[in-house]
């Protein structure tokens, strides 16, 4: 059976299209969106539901030129991560209300959480690189929304900026390794093929053969895991994930617990099948089993329950990602089920730290005790999901862990990967003791004394209990049988993911295995070392303080704060506030690029010159020289002035010389009132300069660089050219009577021939006078000019220098 | 002008530089008289847009549309008078100023820098439009850098305009370091004269191509390329032509730094785009320049390889300095000028890229690239640049010392602000993930590992810069000054806009992507530009003589 197009883009488009109707809808609904939302998620779960037993690829068109489309691919795997979001989202929706009473923003909230759970479904149902990418960046952006949900908060902005800068920046690398992707898949299935997901993992064997044929199977494998790292919270970018928990608590329960952080690992199940390989198995199964054990390391140091439920997502993350590294079957086992497992657990407990913040009004670890007789209903609902998460039978978490250290096993018996083979399943034990050991831990919460300190707990609305106890009870449900939830679903996301899939089954054993001696020895080091809790935490918490650099908070402050400070330093140097400075680049530059370009060409020899120097000629250039030797070292202004007119009277003579006495005649013109305006600007000028001696070199060095530059580039251009005249010149000559009707050919060509520029260049003279007009009038309007600019707004930040010292470079 | 097929869309082409000539010199003559003055004002906008909407139709993208048409101002064939060409890539960038020009213009109507008395606001308005404009039409070299000049002298009083020493010091360095480009342009193009013997365009392109036709010795173009290429730098704000941006930005009022930041800044981008490819990537000269300290040799047998190897250089540069210097500043205008240096660093790789394409596919890719990163870039950074602007007018300041919690303050403002941010970082499906994608994917068909780690550093310091914005001016407590704001509704409306605009381009992208292709093809095809202009002999001019007179 085929999936059909239209119910699947329902599924899609229904969270966005109340997304952006949540302003009207909250208008009329109040606080009750929430419920709202609940249907919204319950409709696209029935929507998604219908589909259940198809699998194909439908799609709309979206850019033909480039074979981009809104591609959807229903599987096994793509349902039961869409239908996971939905469920959960629906139980989120309905526990929000009550949760978030009486807060303001709440459009912002609910459009963001319906946002969000629509571009899950599109992440697990897109089958089409770009509209994956598309769906995977808009997670990260709800994410940034909602975590900075208090934004007023200090810590709400920090997270959110540390969740924006990692996840969309991991979304960066993504891209990349999509597109080197695309590439090859564009060579080997055709173009048609290049962004069709669907496409390339029917032949994923071709795939993987052609990405290493062009020497892409690394990068692109490197770039992909960065990806999926940074959104699945692998070591080393895992701690924005417990900054995360700035959200409100639904949104920690949904975003950073059972949806969008899975979204990576969805991705790593989703091309295991084209990327598998030794290198994939080195690769995940050592960052997987590295996040497993630091998080849960981190999670005994924790204080705060959301903090020790952040950092235990974190590892669980790893666990999957280990799971899916581990090339055999079982890990894909793992993978899938764990996916399944977790969420229902996990979320379970994020709500039940909801109610505990709500009702008693801390989440400190150490201020909360004995809470089983002020909420005996939450309790129960502990009791089944946080020895789910500990992995202890016949709790559903200790099926998938059971997988893992199958999978561990299985790789170090069948693969030869030497130390490894040993290392991964200690590894993975090793990981697993701290989760025992911190989910007793959250458990017991509710055991114990009451402590005084703890003030009136209240009992939680209805519409807080029933969103946990639902999802207890199907953790419950999946121990109690946990075949039932593997064929119903797992087993087709299993067939998805796993390259030689078989009939899965997961039961109790009832023989030893390795990998039931892994689960004994974990369970029964983590209720010895229990009662040492107290000192482990203690010691944890005391490595950053004496190590910072363990840390990886440490490296991101110290990254994000030293490039704002660098940046500032570092833009403050470079535009230093002088004029100097500016131009002195600028020119360097502009000759650097002129000078390349004739060696380039081979232009810079010039094998005779156009023109023959008559003695006349050569002494007025040469009166020329001396004069601008003079200007540069003159003692003041005025006599830097009388000299710099010497120079431009030597031009002049040399034009007349050269027989153009118009030209003569303009530079005499200009020649004497630039000395008339010079000798009239000249009062308002300091009388000297102190300039010091390397920036004398250097201007001295940088003038000769101009000059030479000029002077080649006129030499070779009037070097090529032994005829002197261009063909135009000489229509310009032939048409100025016949076409102009002028004798003049300087006056036609300005008026007629090239009259367009002079419209030009006349424009510009108006622009002058009224640049001139303008300066004048604004100088007078200085109490327009506070009203709209406070006075040093543009003193403060980049003009850091003093004013320009002189502008005498031009 | 003789009758032709052509000649309702040879008119045309000079339809929208007449259309802003009149404008100006209208609203200059009714300086006294407010109500008018703005009317006129808009009145031009409108004539404009819908200049630049005819010549996208009836001589681009329609039907029956000819690709390209020229006008001969003066009926003087070239290259013997002045020709204007529209075709793709001039369609392409006047529409992208035509949109931002409009929000520009409607934004200045609510809010006049220097108050309603005596203005000059709007003549100088229109003149940028017209040096904007003819830039982009023009098919003649030194018809170019009379633009340029009209361009920067209307510039240079914007930046000048709110008169206290801080803008006059700005202004000053703005005017010096582009007139020292004047010069630099004025040797360049008299170099080509006195090297090739034209100034039109095409009569280059086709001299350049057969140098041994026209007894040419075409050398020195490449060292005179250079030369141009310094001066289109300088005007794009490539490092290290940059300097005069971060002052000048700021300087000038936000909603004439909308235009510096997303027209005349695309200007350089064209020019660029223009010369190298239209016209000088045929020009039969080689180069071979070896550079042995990084130990590579930039060589090849026309002038691409080098201009392509200058620009890697001065992109590499522009957007580390960029992403870098944006991320440590205080204030809104502060970060988006740093970043104009930088997202110009992201325009440019693609058409270093494409100098340096092996095929005629990817050279056309990463023209495509280049040109919707720079739509993006105009719609983004135009729409940042107004918005501070709005938050200027509304609160007094855009320092983020004083700023906080606009986000609560005007939701509508935020979420424009917040598409425009998000459209620099590249996220889908805005206008600028399409940029980002494109050139990514440039860079990776050209197969440059460096290229794309240089991106995805450039890009994530974007994430940096734009993330920082936000959290100080729209998210945290909120300040006295925006207690007091008032936000101007229609300000907002024009934000509103310019973001749905950003949005439309993404999700409806793929007619935009046709225009871009059809502009970057344009740019390519040098035979279909010079048989346009269809540049005529001395005898064929004396043939035709009193045809219009």
């Amino acid at each position: 059976m085929s999936p059909d197009l239209a119910m699947v883009i329902a599924a899609v488009a229904l969270p966005f299209v109340v997304a952006a109707l949540t302003p009207v809808v909250f208008r009329v609904l109040g606080e009750g969106t929430g419920f709202v939302g609940t249907v919204v998620a319950l409709t696209s779960f029935g929507l998604l539901a219908t589909q259940y037993g198809s699998a194909g690829t439908v799609g709309l068109e979206w850019v033909p030129s480039l074979d981009l489309a809104l591609r959807f691919y229903v599987d096994g795997w793509a349902l039961l991560f869409a239908m996971l979001a939905c469920g959960i989202g629906a139980l989120i929706f309905a526990y929000s209300p009550a949760y978030m009473h009486g807060e303001s923003g709440l459009v912002r909230y609910y459009a963001a959480l319906l946002a969000f759970m629509g571009s899950i479904v599109g992440v697990a149902l897109a089958a089409d690189l770009i509209a994956m990418f598309l769906f995977w960046e808009l997670t990260s952006l709800a994410s940034f929304v909602l975590i900075g949900y208090y934004t007023a908060d200090d810590s709400s902005q920090y997270a959110a900026r540390m969740a924006m800068l990692i996840t969309v920046g991991g979304g960066l690398f993504l891209l990349v390794g999509l597109l080197l992707l695309s590439l090859v898949a564009s060579d080997v299935l055709g173009p048609d093929a290049a962004f069709n997901l669907a496409a390339m993992l029917e032949s994923p064997e071709t795939m993987q053969t052609a990405l290493r044929e062009r020497g892409l199977f690394l990068p692109v494998l490197g770039l992909l895991a960065i990806g999926a790292g940074t959104k699945s919270a692998q070591v080393p970018l895992h701690f924005w994930l417990p900054n995360a928990m700035a959200a409100p608590t639904p949104v920690s329960a949904f975003l950073h617990s059972a949806t969008m952080v899975k979204v990576g690992v969805y991705f790593i199940g989703r091309v295991r099948p084209m990327l598998v390989s030794t290198e994939w198995l080195f690769l995940f199964a050592t960052l997987g089993l590295t996040t497993m054990t630091v998080c849960a390391i981190m999670a005994v140091a924790s204080t705060d329950i959301k903090e020790l439920l952040a950092y235990s997502t974190a590892s669980h993350l790893g666990l999957m990602v280990a799971g899916f590294g581990f090339t055999s079957v079982y890990g894909a086992e793992t993978g899938v089920f764990h996916l399944l497992n977790h969420a229902l657990f996990k979320a379970a407990l994020f709500l039940v730290a909801g109610i505990i913040a709500h009702e008693a009004g801390t989440r400190e670890i150490d201020e909360l005790s004995g809470l089983r007789h002020d909420l005996p209903v939450t309790a129960v609902i502990t009791v089944i999901v946080a020895l789910s998460m500990a992995g202890i039978p016949p709790f559903n978490g200790f099926y998938s862990k059971e997988l893992l250290f199958e999978a561990a096993v299985e790789a170090s018996q069948h693969h030869d990967i030497g130390l490894l083979g040993w290392l991964y399943p200690a590894v993975a034990v090793f990981g697993s003791i701290f989760t025992v050991l911190y989910s007793l831990r959250f458990l017991s919460l509710f055991f114990g004394e009451r402590p005084e300190a703890l003030g009136h707990v209240h009992r939680p609305p209805v519409t807080l209990l029933v969103p946990p106890a639902v999802l207890a009870l199907l953790a419950a449900v999946v121990s109690v049988d946990p075949q039932l939830a593997v064929d119903a679903i797992v087993q087709s996301g299993l067939e998805a993911t796993a390259v030689d899939p078989h009939e899965m089954h997961v039961g109790l054993p009832t023989s030893y295995s390795p990998a039931l001696g892994m689960s004994a020895v974990t369970i029964g080091v983590g209720l010895v070392a229990y009662p040492s809790y107290g000192r482990l935490h203690d010691a944890i918490r005391s490595i950053p303080r004496t190590v910072p650099p363990i840390e990886a908070n440490w490296w991101y402050d110290t990254a994000v704060d030293g490039l704002s400070g660098e940046g500032r330093v570092f833009a403050e140097t470079v535009h230093d506030g002088t004029l100097r400075t500016y131009a002195t680049w600028t020119l360097t530059a502009t000759c650097t690029l002129a000078l390349a370009g004739f060696v380039a060409a081979g232009a810079i020899a010039p094998t005779e010159l156009g023109v023959e120097v008559s003695l006349a000629i050569a002494l007025v250039l040469l009166v020329a020289v001396i004069g601008g030797v003079a200007v540069a070292t003159a003692e003041s202004h005025i006599a830097g002035v009388l000299t710099l007119s010497i120079l431009g009277f030597m031009v002049a003579i040399f034009y007349i010389l050269a027989s153009a006495p118009d030209l003569a005649l303009t530079q005499l013109v200009v020649e004497t009132l630039v000395l008339v305006i010079f000798l009239l600007v000249i009062e308002e000028i300091p009388e000297r300069y102190e300039v010091e001696i390397g920036t004398v070199a250097r201007d001295a060095v940088l003038s000769v660089l101009v000059g030479a530059t000029a002077f080649v580039t006129v030499l070779v251009t009037t070097g090529t050219r032994p005829d002197g005249s261009s063909e135009i010149a000489r229509a310009y000559a032939e048409q100025a009577i016949p076409r102009g009707g002028g004798a003049n050919i300087v006056n036609v060509t300005l008026v007629d021939f090239r009259g367009f520029d002079t419209l030009g260049e006349l424009a510009v003279i108006a622009l002058a006078a009224i640049s001139i007009l303008t300066l004048i009038v604004m100088r007078d309007r200085d109490g327009d000019r506070t009203a709209t600019h406070d006075g040093d707004e543009l003193t403060g930040d980049d003009s850091a220098g003093t004013s320009s010292d002189g502008g005498d470079d031009e | 002008m003789t009758a032709t097929p052509a000649g309702t869309a040879s008119t045309l082409v000079i339809a929208p530089m007449l259309v802003v000539l009149v404008a100006a010199a209208g609203t200059l003559l009714l300086g006294r008289h407010p109500r008018a003055r703005t009317a006129v004002s808009l009145a031009g906008g409108a004539g404009y847009a819908i200049a630049v909407a005819a010549i996208d139709w009836y001589i681009v993208l329609g039907p029956d549309a000819p690709g390209i048409a020229t006008y001969q101002v003066g009926d003087l064939p070239a290259p013997f008078g002045i020709t204007l060409v529209a075709d793709g890539l001039s369609a392409f960038m006047l529409t992208m100023v035509a949109i931002l020009g409009i929000a520009s213009l409607v934004f200045s109507t609510r809010h006049l820098p220097g108050g309603e008395g005596r203005s000059y606001y709007f003549p100088l308005f229109h003149f940028l439009a017209l040096g904007v404009t003819g830039a982009f039409l023009t098919g003649d070299l030194f018809n170019l850098f009379v633009w340029f000049e009209v361009m920067l002298m209307a510039s240079y009083v914007f930046v000048a305009y709110s008169g206290g020493p801080q803008h006059t010091r700005a202004a000053f360095w703005y005017v010096t370091l582009n007139l020292l480009a004047s010069a630099v342009f004025l040797l360049g193009v008299g170099g080509i004269y006195a090297t090739t013997g034209t100034l039109n365009m095409a009569d280059l392109a086709q001299r350049l191509a057969e140098p041994a036709a026209y007894g040419l010795e075409p050398v020195p173009v490449v060292g005179l390329l250079g030369l141009l290429l310094s001066v289109f730098a300088i005007k794009a704000g490539l490092v290290p032509f940059q300097f005069w941006i971060p002052t000048a930005y700021r300087a000038a009022p936000p909603q004439i730094t909308a235009l510096l930041a997303g027209a005349t800044k695309k200007v350089g981008i064209y020019a660029i785009i223009r010369l190298s490819f239209t016209i000088f990537a045929g020009a039969e000269v080689a180069v071979d320049l070896p550079l042995p300290l990084v130990d590579v040799a930039i060589t090849g047998d026309s002038p691409l390889p080098f201009v392509g190897a200058a620009l890697f250089v001065m992109a590499a540069g522009s957007i580390l300095l960029g992403g870098i210097g944006a991320v440590g500043r205080d204030s809104m205008e502060g970060v988006f000028a740093y970043s104009s240096i930088g997202q110009v660093g992201f325009i440019a790789i693609p058409v270093a890229i494409a100098t340096t394409a092996a095929g005629p596919e990817l050279r056309t890719f990463a023209i495509i690239a280049a040109l919707v990163y720079a739509l993006n870039h105009t719609l983004a950074k135009g729409l940042l640049f107004l918005a501070v602007g709005t938050v200027r007018s509304a609160t007094g300041t855009s320092r983020f010392a004083d700023l906080g919690g606009l986000a609560k303050r005007s939701p509508p403002l935020a979420l424009a602000v917040f598409v425009g941010s998000l459209a620099l970082v590249g996220i889908p499906p805005l206008s600028g993930f399409f940029g980002k994608f494109l050139v990514f994917d440039a860079a990776a068909r050209a197969g440059s590992g460096p290229v794309l780690v240089l991106l995805l550093v450039g890009s994530l310091l974007t994430i940096a810069y734009a993330t920082r914005l936000w959290n100080r001016s729209f998210w945290g407590a909120r300040t006295d000054a925006v207690e007091a704001a008032t936000v101007d509704p229609v300000q907002v409306a024009i934000l509103v806009g310019l973001a749905v605009a950003i949005i439309a381009v993404g999700v409806g992208f793929e007619p935009v992507y046709e225009f871009a292709e059809t502009a970057a093809e344009a740019a390519l095809d040098t035979e279909g530009y010079v048989d346009a202009v269809d540049p005529q002999t001395a005898s064929e001019l004396a043939g035709s003589n009193g045809g219009g007179h």
